[in-house]
């Protein structure tokens, strides 16, 4: 079981990711922009994020750049989670730090499986 | 000899398409002065400049979304996928995943555009019962419409849905003018075809995108 922090500005994607998180059995905090997910993080220690990239206020991008700067999210697993799919956004994504990139739409099964083998290769063995 | 190709003397550029709608048909319609984006099942496209956007609705919806303050809008023309495997994905169906991709890639080009969520404004058309005797995929797209709008907080200002006709949209993006007419029966025949070609394609192509671990 991990805490997973999802950060969408959509209600209803948020919806659907924290459910299908909690029937795997994982706990589910919610942010609705960056901003939003910055002071989430900082509140709980979180185990792996979900981030969309476009967001009113504070977008993805900037969001997972902020959060490496803080030294206990330096490892942290981040997932973008995005209709975006070009591969300059993709490069943007990566050199902000984040572990991979999931385009829209997904199932909850693949969902799932991206989600556990993050979680897989940072946990202590 | 002159260039049978060249364009028609009057017709005005085409104003620049935004990044990603290339594949979209677009047409100037010297009748109504302005430049024209037609859709088909599973597109959407949104405008910046003062064109119209029209398309053919049987028992699809489409979503005319537009930011009223800046006058920057789209349509999007999509179904649900009919889904045999009913799993339950947040309270609503596996299929309600598709409408909500559809609804919210369109929100999300509106957004990049300049466009603020708490400015948007929602009308929706289509969903007609066009097939007698067939179920009623019509209406199932219209409770997913009203359901995903209702979680998003987004207004629906007009809306004219449901019934037995398929119908003509033509939105105008940049004043939120909508015209709707609706067609006789007798052109069905092309709209059915045509909506279920688009539905089996829905069925045949997995709803889900990428994964890429960097």
């Amino acid at each position: 079981m991990a805490r997973i922090l999802t950060v969408d500005d959509s209600n209803s994607l948020r919806r659907m990711v924290a459910f299908t998180l909690k029937q795997a059995g994982h706990e589910v905090v919610q942010a609705v922009d960056g901003s939003d997910g910055l002071v989430k993080i900082r509140e709980q220690k979180i185990d792996l994020a979900l981030v969309d990239v476009n967001m009113p206020s504070m977008g993805g991008i900037e969001m997972v750049t902020e959060m490496r700067k803080l030294p206990e999210y330096a490892k942290t697993p981040i997932l973008m989670l995005t209709t975006e799919s070009s591969d300059e956004k993709k490069q943007e994504g990566r050199q902000a730090g984040a572990t991979g990139w999931i385009v829209k739409p997904f199932s909850p099964e693949q969902l799932l499986g991206i989600v556990e083998k993050v979680l897989g290769r940072t946990s202590p063995a | 000899m002159a260039n049978l190709f060249a364009k028609r003397p009057g017709t005005p550029d085409s104003p620049p398409v935004i990044p990603g709608f290339e594949h979209i048909k677009r047409y100037w319609d010297p009748s109504r002065n302005l430049h024209v984006a037609k859709l088909l099942p599973g597109e959407y496209y949104i405008s910046m400049r003062g064109e119209m956007i029209t398309t053919v609705l049987g028992s699809c919806i489409s979503a005319c979304i537009r930011d009223r303050k800046l006058g920057i809008g789209g349509m999007n023309h999509f179904m649900l996928p009919h889904s045999a495997r009913l799993d339950d994905w947040g309270g609503s169906s596996s299929s309600a995943r598709y409408g909500s991709y559809a609804m919210e890639k369109l929100i999300n080009e509106i957004l990049k555009a300049g466009g603020r969520r708490e400015n948007l404004e929602v009308k929706a058309f289509g969903g007609g019962r066009i097939v007698s005797g067939m179920t009623d995929v019509g209406r199932k797209n219209i409770a997913f419409l009203h359901e995903f709008l209702q979680i998003e907080g987004l207004r629906l200002t007009a809306e004219d849905m449901g019934s037995l006709h398929p119908r003509k949209v033509n939105f105008f993006p940049d004043s939120g003018r909508v015209q709707v007419k609706k067609l006789r029966s007798m052109h069905n025949d092309t709209i059915v075809q045509r909506e279920s070609r688009y539905m089996e394609e829905l069925v045949e192509a997995p709803v889900q995108g990428n994964v890429e671990l960097f």
